[in-house]
């Protein structure tokens, strides 16, 4: 952990002021960045290929460069502060702790796209990071740094800030535009792509809160600069929520590369209670699981835990220790999808809730042999199926912790089966008789 | 690119030409295949939700919507056809929409007409692997006065939202909670009371939207369904209407894209019975005598050469006109003539789909030059004659001949102190009948079958649906005896059927390039312009 670029400062008390913050070189980047000639900016951006740090990790530079110039329609920008993927709590920190670099990204980002407004979706559980993200944006306005002339220059804009109502789907983008709509969040069908038609069918820019946070450090040194921390086609540092059954839980800022063993030794503190890892949940609780054995030489960038079988995502980093139940764990995560699901849908709606009825029988013990396949095979009929993302990665961390662990399945079915099968009200809200 | 570029491409290997901009379902549709589909509808936008279109578009990695996918130059489609990955797309979305759906088809109104139940026979037809409780939701909730909900029921198509958000633009209807706990709502404070609400029951693919009005009257395979016109106004809405023991027991909009989409309003939904008189009569009667008919025609033989005044109702059929003006301007070519016809308001959203007359076939009389231009000022006038002129004879054709709102006693007292007053209709209860000294039972308009010619001058077949009494006869006959009496009969038609078919030979319809005629058929299908 050589180079901090977002966490930078925030030991500061002060640095969440506008004063603080400047005082450290704050806002340096957007001086600079208002300066240059907004296709320079996104050059700078493709050139320190940063990719983006809401999941998908598509290069921002070339999504930028999506957005149509010279368009006679407005163009918004949306920040995606919607972060719900269940052990990914980065964006928190960043918005509590250093909003203003948030702030200066967006400003910054905003020029390049030669945006009108920006609109920052936040959690709406998020209620401290919104309270100390709005008292920086009022800190602008009262500076009169926002708005007709963003630090004095030709340049003006308005960031608004609105609050989610607790929907993990509106994280994906065009759910969250419907939401920002005021329309019911569901994602919508693409094509049309945001570039093109976005948040009210003007052309639209959206960005995860870190990804945006990135800017300001690679107008100011430079996106070669930036490309060089990191590995190949990982560049820069990335923020890492750490959980689970570790003894330092927290928010990290590594270099992207970083080797996940050291991670959990030095960072992460080791295991807790000197216990041993079962598994690991490297990128959020939607990408697959590694297995203990597996996590020796294993990294934290895009292309080597690709390579391992899963993905970084957004880095929401939880360790699973020897202690953790993986049918209990599988029907946690499956509790969390099928509550989530929009309902748009058929195969999300309907396969989702299917399957963590199943694995809730497994749980309780009324499970099947035949009930594992039958998982799979629902699993392979949601993904692919559907009009958003939701479930393609919803079956992700199912499929992997059914291959990974099925000895656990298996010894709960065996255990206590009995041949027959008698319906069972679990979770949700099936009351009642059955038919 | 123009706007009507044409784009080439195959499906299951055969080849169609449509513009571009088309979807794949509707390209399918060209080459007489069905992409089978729940929630996409061709007047609603597109939400791609069911899944239930999925098709496979050889080089795309995964699976396309035949609802949101344009056709691209010499895309190559494949569906359940030549595809088994379609097949198995198909199956998997009607088990994952089985799983939370109630299998209640044995009190369920849609069986017999269901979307689930008809691809889950032919596309899917396995016993289902879930084994659980399925999701219960409310049942029997009325969304308004004429619509039921059963949210289990629901498949979540969201056509019904859609209807109310893009059609009417009343948005009544919303999707609440999530996941297989969403339902279909009415949002706070609204109920879905707008002109065109029973549409959505239409739309709706499953048993989940039934109308109050209809709810568990009959199966639908105990009765006999007709494609027919709805002659509640000139829109000339089509329908399909479902005839169990004589009695109208549900009635369908039938999608017409030229003339009502699949829209029908409530009104003539849901009005279809009062064109179906309380009583009937069957008699030929002369001041309350009975008498036979050939003794009414001698009867009514008076009216040759003098100024009668004619009111016609605007439900007579294209035919039933076409002998009323041959019969007048052979032997009482002076006489007035005058349609039922008055304008009224309409709100917004009933104009999108009623014409402001109550006339559903005004319009072929003023075709035929019976009547003028201004059908409205015709009745008037002759509203105003018949009550000034004593000296003529009234001759009131069809039970709305005279609108309900003008039957009032100056005129009753007219009509009873003509020289002659002549009823060909069929409600025994009216005014008209009550007055008129003469009366012949005629049929109603579900009682034949002819020709409507809506608004825009569509001509559409307008069928039987319920039996008619014996001894009766349609106007357009009863006017060809009274020629016949005369000593020229006009048409040789004895049926209604022979009635069209001789009317479409005649001069009032021209042939086309080729020499040929319009058949019923030509009619039948979407309607006829001329």
């Amino acid at each position: 952990m050589t180079q901090k670029i977002l966490l930078d400062n925030i030991e500061h008390d002060d640095h969440a002021t506008l004063a603080g913050y400047q005082s450290r070189e704050g806002y340096q980047g957007l001086k600079k960045a208002l300066g240059m000639k907004p296709a320079e900016i996104i050059d700078e951006v493709k050139a320190s290929s940063l990719r983006g740090r809401g999941g998908a990790g598509f290069p921002t530079g070339l999504k930028w460069s999506f957005v149509p110039t010279n368009s006679e329609k407005p163009v918004y920008l949306i920040v995606n502060a919607d972060e719900s993927e269940p052990g990914t709590f980065k964006d928190r920190l960043l918005m509590e702790r250093n909003p203003h670099l948030l702030l200066e990204g967006i400003l910054c980002s905003a020029w390049a796209l030669q945006a009108e407004k920006t609109f920052i979706y936040i959690r709406g559980e998020y209620a401290y990071p919104y309270v100390c993200l709005k008292k920086a944006l009022q800190e602008l306005y009262d500076q009169g740094l926002l708005g007709k002339s963003v630090f004095g220059s030709d340049f003006s804009h308005d960031i608004l800030i609105h609050r989610g109502a607790g929907a993990y789907i509106c994280g994906e983008e065009t759910a969250l535009m419907n939401s920002l709509e005021g329309k019911k969040g569901q994602p919508r069908l693409k094509p049309p792509f945001p570039a093109g038609s976005g948040l009210y069918s003007m052309p639209t820019n959206i960005n995860n809160v870190e990804t945006i946070a990135n800017i300001p450090f690679i107008i100011a040194k430079g996106g070669e600069a930036f490309a060089s921390i990191g590995v190949e086609n990982s560049t820069g540092t990335k923020l890492v929520s750490a959980s689970g059954h570790i003894n330092k839980p927290g928010v990290y800022e590594v270099e992207m590369g970083y080797p996940m063993l050291d991670f959990i030794n030095n960072e992460c503190g080791g295991i807790l209670n000197g216990g041993k890892v079962k598994c690991v949940i490297a990128g959020g609780s939607s990408t697959p699981v590694l297995r203990a054995d597996e996590l020796e030489g294993v990294n934290l960038d895009y292309d080597s835990l690709k390579a391992a079988g899963s993905s970084l995502g957004c880095a929401g980093f939880m360790v699973l220790d020897e202690t953790v139940d993986m049918v209990e764990a599988l029907l946690n995560l499956t509790h969390f999808y099928s509550h989530e699901s929009c309902g748009q849908c058929t195969p999300c709606r309907e396969g989702g809730h299917w399957i963590e009825k199943i694995v809730g029988r497994i749980a309780t013990g009324e499970g099947r042999m035949e009930d594992l396949d039958l998982i799979k095979s629902v699993c392979s009929q949601i993904a692919g199926h559907t009009i958003c993302a939701f479930g393609d990665t919803m079956v992700l961390p199912y499929k992997s912790i059914l291959a990974k662990f099925p000895e656990e399945f298996e010894a709960k079915i065996k255990k206590t089966a009995t041949g027959f099968y008698q319906p069972l009200n679990f979770i949700g809200n099936s009351a009642g008789d059955n038919h | 690119m123009s706007a009507n570029e044409m784009i080439t491409l195959t499906v299951d290997g055969h080849e169609v030409t449509v513009p571009k901009g088309t979807n794949l379902i509707e390209a399918a549709k060209q080459l007489g295949k069905e992409i089978p589909h729940y929630c996409y509808h061709s007047s609603l936008s597109i939400v791609g939700n069911c899944r239930m279109c999925q098709v496979e578009v050889v080089g795309a990695p995964k699976l396309m919507i035949g609802c949101h996918t344009q056709v691209q130059p010499d895309m190559e489609v494949k569906t359940q056809v030549t595809s088994e990955k379609v097949k198995a797309a198909q199956e998997s979305t009607l088990e994952m929409i089985l799983i939370n759906h109630p299998l209640d088809c044995t009190v369920c109104d849609q069986a017999g007409h269901c979307k689930l139940q008809d691809y889950h026979f032919e596309y899917n037809a396995k016993p289902s692997r879930f084994i659980e409780n399925k999701v219960q939701k409310p049942k029997a909730v009325p969304l308004g006065p004429t619509v039921m909900l059963d949210a289990e029921r629901c498949i979540m198509c969201t056509r019904c939202i859609r209807f109310c958000d893009e059609v009417t633009g009343t948005g009544e209807l919303g999707m609440a909670n999530r996941g297989d706990r969403s339902t279909i709502t009415i949002n706070p404070g609204k109920e879905l009371s707008n002109p065109l609400s029973g549409s959505v029951v239409d739309l709706c693919p499953v048993g989940a939207l039934t109308h109050k009005e209809w709810r568990f009257n009959t199966r639908i395979w105990y009765t006999k369904q007709t494609d027919t016109i709805c002659p509640g106004c000139s829109t000339g809405c089509n329908v399909k209407v479902a005839v169990r023991d004589e009695q109208i027991v549900q009635v369908k909009a039938r999608q017409n894209d030229l003339v009502n989409k699949e829209w029908l309003c409530d009104e003539g939904r849901y009005g279809f019975n009062r064109f179906i008189p309380e009583q009937t009569f069957v008699d030929c009667k002369k001041d309350g005598e009975k008498i036979a008919i050939k003794d009414a025609l001698a009867q009514l033989k008076v009216i040759k050469g003098q100024e009668n005044i004619f009111f016609l109702a605007p439900e007579l059929l294209l035919e039933d006109f076409y002998l009323i003006k041959q019969f007048i301007a052979q032997h009482c070519p002076d006489s007035k003539v005058a349609v039922a016809y008055r304008k009224r308001e309409l709100t917004s959203v009933e104009a999108i789909l009623i014409s402001p007359d109550y006339a559903a076939n005004y319009k072929s009389a003023e075709f035929l030059g019976l009547i003028s231009d201004n059908p409205g000022k015709d009745y008037e006038e002759a509203l105003a004659a018949a009550t000034a002129s004593p000296d003529k004879n009234i001759i009131l054709v069809g039970d709305r001949a005279i609108l309900a709102e003008d039957q009032n006693d100056q005129l009753m007292a007219a009509i009873k102190a003509a020289p002659l007053s002549a009823l060909i209709g069929t409600d025994a209860n009216s005014g008209l009948y009550a007055n008129a000294q003469l009366s012949i039972p005629s049929r109603s308009i579900f009682q034949k079958s002819g020709l409507l010619t809506n608004k825009d001058t569509r001509f559409q077949y307008s069928d039987n649906l319920i039996a008619f009494a014996p001894g009766t006869h349609p106007e357009w006959r009863v006017f060809n005896l009274l020629a016949k009496e005369l000593g020229s009969q006009i048409v040789k038609a004895n049926s209604d059927r022979e009635m069209t078919l001789e009317l479409l030979a005649s001069d009032v319809f021209s042939a086309d390039e080729s020499g040929a005629k319009p058949t019923i058929r030509d009619i039948k299908t979407a309607g006829l312009s001329v």
